[in-house]
This record gives structure tokens, sequence and C-alpha cells, in this order.
């Protein structure tokens, strides 16, 4: 996991002083991302976890439930990752214990800000993307850095294979470099179906072309409450994770195999 | 100065050759390693560099096939020409000239053993620096370091060839169980006027001295040893 | 007035090598070579050889080419698997097999898999590790079926069954449970064929397909992707882009049919123009 000497082959000078450092990150690779609806909310990552070139496991989980309405999907040093998860889901419970509600989105968003910004000299390694919906019923996306910068946005990805992804987001979402027939505009926001279709085709994409992302994919769906399951319907793979029926936010998980290589 | 290029392929090695009254027994391990990988487990290190003169090869794997090539080619040269076989020193001198002149780009430890008509059985080695020192025994790579008492305490003028065999196959056997860059097999050749003979002891068969009572059992002295058997040469 | 030097000696150009040093002690990063982190294996049967590797060419962790080809072509009966620098296997395996060819030529004989082997090793133990080149050498000749590894700094091994590259650990744990001697063919093809395979799905730095190779003494068998274990999937959406999606500044038409107006100089029009021709078909 961790490796005392910088660099695997150190070359041997005896005039020139050496510098050895303990370095407590690594890299464990894979890609999330999220992206925002009118009503809902999509938030996906890859299972594999690696380091160097190899499979540490073909199954770590990287997105997590946090509330009925509020998905994390967290991306870098999977330790780092891991224990920052079980911290903001502690926080939730002591929050659900003194106020019987669950924290709202915008709240958990800037309440991951300061947990991240207090470790600002011995960050956390990972890249947090926090997606669900907020309490006037929209769909929402919060992406944040190492140190707690964040943002809302409507679609972000991050981790390994954000530099392929982004750029096809921003094309398809955004529609950056993209002009609209005469007489007729972009939409601001696309249907869940077409949605879930785009996340599926990032990820294949990003296993076909990046070597850490792969092995399958896990997609969080949140639907506003009172939304329909308009657009769900026909999809193999996918599992409520709220009581079914419930008259509150519902969720869904997609899993679907990726390429193994 | 550094001695092994990144990624280079090493024989971290044990290795040996010892004169006695009729010719010289040379031995070594048979591992190769990439840093902490084995890339071969069966090498065999001892090197014919012409009829009767061996050579047994530490240090970068490059490095001393490249040297062994040369010198090979050289004494192939030399007996063409004078028509005689080439005394060990001087197939030794090839070797110290080649590893000295290039000290700076080598990491080679060589030993040169042979017989030839002048001197009879010869040991001749030559460490990193490419000094040449003709020796009646000498151990090489980096398994040596463990056994140098050992030899000292144990080697006696005035051997067999079979005392020889034992000797040099139970030096080997401890500098293997202590040097985590040495293993796997032994081998071994007995050069003599009447020609060289290969030996072969497989690594489950290896002299086994002390590991700790829990390892060995109780009944561990009754035990045999093993006999080296004759090894399949390819021509 | 001074004339730009011409002449172009062979081997290597290091023309280059002042100013890249100069751009790097800038700090101005050295480009990254594709690399072939991979998988490659051979393994010797009864009467013969099989060479193996899979098909991922990676440029740092990005994956420059999903079906690569590293089973190189020495002579018809001698073929090299590489691993590492991309070019380097490219290039060395291309002119070793030239001067194989030409050794071939002039001794009248076909080369021993020993020659290429020492070729090889010559060459790389020249550049001392600078061409970064990781082979698995198998072929056949006079004196039976050969297999050998060669290291970037020139060192050789020969050895029944070898695995080389990022995925040579997982490909030597399939042979050193499953390799026995003097297998019969199919048994040697189903190993290599495994032993990719591991190293397909358990090292990052090879995937996609399985080549293998076969080389015997009535032929070679070269078989391209032996086995695709990693098709694509069919993607959910068409990206079709409707034209004139893309955004412009400046639109010009331009004709590019030229016309041309033809004037006879002498000589009628449609009559033969000058004697002993015939006209020129203007159509």
């Amino acid at each position: 996991m961790s490796d005392l000497m910088a660099h695997p082959y150190h070359q041997y000078h005896p005039q020139q002083p050496q510098q050895r450092q303990f370095n407590p990150y690594t890299e464990n690779g894979g890609t999330i991302l999220a992206i925002a609806g009118a009503d809902f909310s999509v938030i996906a990552g890859d299972t594999r976890q690696s380091e160097g070139y190899s499979i540490q496991t073909r199954y770590a989980p990287k997105v997590f439930k946090l509330t009925d309405k509020a998905v994390l999907a967290v991306n870098g040093f999977a330790a780092d990752g891991n224990m920052f998860v079980k911290k903001v889901k502690q926080r939730l419970e002591w929050y659900r214990h003194a106020h019987s509600k669950d924290m709202p989105l915008r709240a958990i968003a800037r309440m991951i800000q300061t947990m991240l910004y207090a470790q600002r000299f011995f960050p956390y390694y990972v890249y947090n993307i926090l997606g669900g919906i907020e309490e006037d019923g929209t769909g929402a996306v919060y992406s944040f850095d190492p140190v707690g910068s964040y943002e809302r946005e409507a679609c972000r990805a991050a981790g390994a294979a954000s530099a392929l992804v982004q750029p096809f987001l921003d094309n398809q979402i955004y529609f950056k470099n993209q002009t609209p027939a005469l007489g007729s505009a972009h939409p601001t926001h696309l249907p869940l179906r077409h949605v879930v279709e785009l996340v599926i085709d990032s990820f294949t994409g990003a296993t076909e072309r990046h070597i850490e992302v792969g092995d399958s994919l896990e997609m969080y769906i949140v639907l506003a409450r009172g939304r329909s399951l308009q657009g769900l319907e026909g999809l193999k793979d996918v599992r409520e994770l709220s009581t079914p029926g419930s008259n509150g936010e519902r969720l869904f998980v997609l899993r679907k195999p990726l390429k193994r290589d | 100065m550094q001695r092994l290029k990144a990624g280079e392929v090493n024989l971290g090695t044990s290795i040996m050759a010892v004169q006695f009254d009729k010719g010289v027994v040379i031995g070594a391990d048979s591992r190769t390693t990439t840093g902490s990988y084995i890339a071969n487990r069966v090498t065999d290190k001892l090197t014919q560099v012409h009829d009767r003169v061996y050579c047994c090869r530490s240090g970068s794997a490059a490095d001393t096939q490249a040297v062994a090539d040369i010198v090979h080619y050289y004494l192939q040269m030399y007996t063409q020409q004078s028509g005689i076989p080439p005394p060990v020193h001087s197939a030794a001198t090839l070797f110290q000239k080649l590893c000295y002149e290039n000290k700076d780009s080598l990491s080679a430890g060589i030993i040169v053993a042979g017989w030839d008509k002048e001197a009879g059985p010869s040991v001749y080695n030559i460490p990193l620096g490419g000094g040449l020192f003709r020796q009646p025994w000498a151990i090489g790579g980096s398994g040596s370091t463990y056994v140098y008492g050992y030899c000292d305490a144990t080697y006696k003028e005035g051997w067999g060839e079979a005392e020889t065999v034992e000797f040099v196959k139970n030096t080997l056997s401890l500098a293997m169980s202590r040097d985590g860059s040495s293993g796997g097999v032994i081998r071994m050749a007995v050069i003599t006027e009447e020609g060289v003979q290969r030996l072969f002891v497989p690594g489950n068969e290896l002299p086994r001295f002390w590991e700790g009572k829990e390892v060995i059992g109780v009944d561990q002295e009754k035990q045999s040893q093993p006999q080296a058997q004759q090894m399949e040469v390819e021509v | 007035m001074a004339t730009p030097n011409v002449y172009r000696g062979t081997g290597f150009d290091f023309s280059n090598h002042n100013r890249n040093e100069f751009l790097s002690n800038k700090g101005f990063p050295v480009p990254k070579a594709q690399s072939t982190g991979t998988t490659i294996v051979g393994c010797l049967f009864k009467g013969g050889v099989v060479l193996g590797a899979d098909t991922r060419a990676t440029a740092g962790p990005i994956v420059a080419d999903k079906n690569c080809e590293k089973i190189h072509y020495l002579t018809e009966s001698i073929r090299c698997c590489g691993a590492g620098t991309a070019a380097d296997t490219e290039f060395t395996t291309a002119l070793i097999s030239s001067n194989l060819e030409l050794h071939a030529l002039s001794t009248g004989r076909k080369p021993h898999v020993v020659t290429a082997m020492t070729m090889l090793k010559q060459m790389l133990f020249r550049y001392q590790g600078h061409v970064g080149a990781a082979l698995v050498l198998g072929g056949i000749d006079a004196t039976g079926p050969h297999l050998f590894t060669i290291h970037p700094h020139g060192s050789t091994d020969k050895l029944p069954y070898v695995t080389m590259g990022s995925g040579s650990l997982a490909a030597m744990g399939v042979f050193e449970s499953g390799w026995k001697a003097d297998m019969e063919r199919q048994d040697a093809v189903d190993i290599v064929c495994k032993a990719i395979e591991a190293g397909i799905f358990n090292d990052l730095g090879s995937g996609s397909n399985v080549d293998v190779c076969v080389i015997t003494p009535e032929g070679t068998d070269m078989m391209r992707n032996y086995r695709k274990p990693n098709e694509r999937v069919q993607k959910e959406r068409n990206y079709k882009f409707r034209p004139g999606t893309t955004a412009w500044k400046k639109e010009t038409i331009r004709k590019l049919v030229v016309e041309e107006t033809v004037t006879y100089i002498s000589g009628n029009a449609g009559t033969t123009a000058a004697e002993g021709g015939d006209a020129m078909d203007t159509s």
C-alpha cells in the first residue's frame, strides 16, 4: 500500500545526498461520475480497486448511500475514502439523533467542506461527488476537491478517467461545441433514461481506453418525492433500495458488468 | 560507483572454485533475479570458454555473458592460430583485461578455473574492480560473504576429487540457505586432464545443516547425505 | 554560403540530444513512448514451440492500441514476441529480421535460432539497456526447436517455458502449475492461451485478445486473435451529429471543376493537328 522509497529503482551517487521519505498515500484508480436531472440525480462509479498494474479487488464500492435522498461517491486513495465516508455517516447519525430528521443535501455538502478543510495540511486524498435531491425537490450534484472547495453542478466526473469522461459529459450534457439547429435550443435538463444511457456509455468507453477502469458499474438513481418511475421501465439489473411505494424520495441501484481486462 | 543498472538482471549469486591434486571443482547456485522476482531458477552460471577452462559468473547477467562470449571467441582464435589449447592463465588474463579496462561500465565478478599442461589445475579470482589473483580456492557472489569462515575453517590442502566435491557442495548449500539472492539447485563441474564431468544436485536434495530442531526433527543425524548425480549435458 | 549538411550516417541520430537535454532541464516534460506493458510467453512441446502474446499497447494508464501485434516475424521458422518500448521491439526485430535474411542469402542455409539470439543480445548489450526491448524468441532450425528470453540489457536465458512483460508473473504462475515435458501440440497451445489470459485479466498492462504462433518442422501457424475474450459491447446510444453541429466563422464555396478554353495555334479544330500524329482527345 505505501512505499518507503519514492522511486522503485534508486540511483546511487555517493557524493550526492539521498532523500528518502515515507509516503502514506497511494492512488487506487477507478472513476466516479454524477449527473443531476430536473427531479432526479444519478451517481455512479466502477468497482475496480487497483494499485500499480495489479487489481486489489474487482468489487470495492465507491458509491455510498448516506440518507434516503443523498448519495456520496468517493474516489482516489481508497483507505482515506472509506474512512471519510465512515466519518460523514457518523456525523449524519448524530444529526438524526439531535434533530429527528435527515440532514438536507445542501447542509451535507457544507459539512463535507468543513470536514475536508479540517485536514488542510494532511488531506484525505480523495475526490468527492455528492448527489441527491434538494429540499425543493430538484436533482443536485456537488463536487469537491480534496481540501474542501466545492460547487453545485449539473454533472461531474472524477478519478482516473476523469480526463476522458468529463469532455464527453461537457459535450453531451452541456452541449459544448454543439450548435443547435436553427430555431431550436438545447434542453436544460435531460430525461432520466437518456442520462442513464450516457452514464453507461461513459463507463464502457472509459473501460476500453483506461486500464484502471473496469470490472463492474454501480449506479445509484435518486428520484424526487412523488416522481413517477418513468425512464426506469425495461431497465435490467435495477433494484430498489428504498421501501417500495413510500411517498418519500426513492432510491434505486443498477449494477452492470464491465470488461475485466 | 553504481554497480547495477536499473531493472538489470542480476546473478545475486553463490559461486565457487577449488583446486585439488588432479583438477578443479567448480560450482554455483542456479538463481537469476530481477529485483525480488526469480527470472530463472535453473540457470547455468558455469560457462565453458574452452575445452578445459570454465568461468563462474556473478554480477550482471548481461555483462558477464557478454564478457564470457568475447573470451570464448578469443580462445577459439588462439587455438586456431597456435594449434595448442590455451593455458588457464591466458584465459584469466583475457577476463581480467576486459574487466579492468571497462570497470566503469561493468559489474562482473568472475572466477576462472581449469586445467592446462603447464600449471595443472588452477583457480583465478577476478573481483569487481578487475584484479587478478591466483588462489587454491575462491568463492564469489553475494552468498559468498556468509561462508568465508566456513571455508577458512574447513579447507585442507591435498584433497582428492570426492572430498573436494563434498566441500563445494556443502559450502554452496550453506551460502544458498543464508543468502536470499542465491538458491535453486547446485550445478558443479569437475575439470581434469581426462575431461569435464558435470554434476547436479536438485533443490530438494541439498546437504542440510542446522536449521533448528523444530524443522529438522531429532533423527536428522541418521539421514544419509545424498550423492551428487550425473547431469544431462546438451551438446 | 553555408550549405546544410545532407550526410546521414547509419544507425541512430543523436543530433537532438543537446536540445532535448536543455529542454528537460528547463522543466519541459520528455514525451512518453508507447509501451507494450505486456504479457508474452513461449513454451516448448513435442517437436515444436508455441509463442503467445496479448494485444494491448499502453501509454501510461491509457490504452493506445486495443489490438496490436506483438509476435514479430524474424524468419519463416523463427518468431519473436516483444515487450517494453513498442518502437524498440518493432525496430530491433525488423533490423535483425533483415540481417537474418541477408545471412541466409550469403550462407545458403536457414538461420539458426541461436544466431538470431546472438544478434539480438549483442545489439541490446551495445545499447546498454537504452533500447528497451524485452523479448521471447522461439523457432525451429536444423538442430530442433529452441526457446530463449532476451532482457533489455542483453542477457539471455534458455528454458522450456518462459514469460516476459508486466504480466509475466501471472503467466508464469500458470506454467509453474501446469507445464509438462513433451506436451502434445494442442495441450501446449492451451496452456499458452491460459497463461496469456492470466496476464490479460490480472495485469492492468495487458488486455484485449490472445495471439498464438505455433512453429513446427512442418511450418509456422500464426493464429492472430486466437481468442477474443474481451469483445466490445454495444453502446446504449448513437453518437451521430447533425450536419451543421460544428460552429463556423466563415463560409466559402469553391468550384472544384476546372473549365479550360483550348485555342488551336495551327490547323483546324477537329482535324489532325500534326503530321504523323493523331488529334489529342480533349473530351
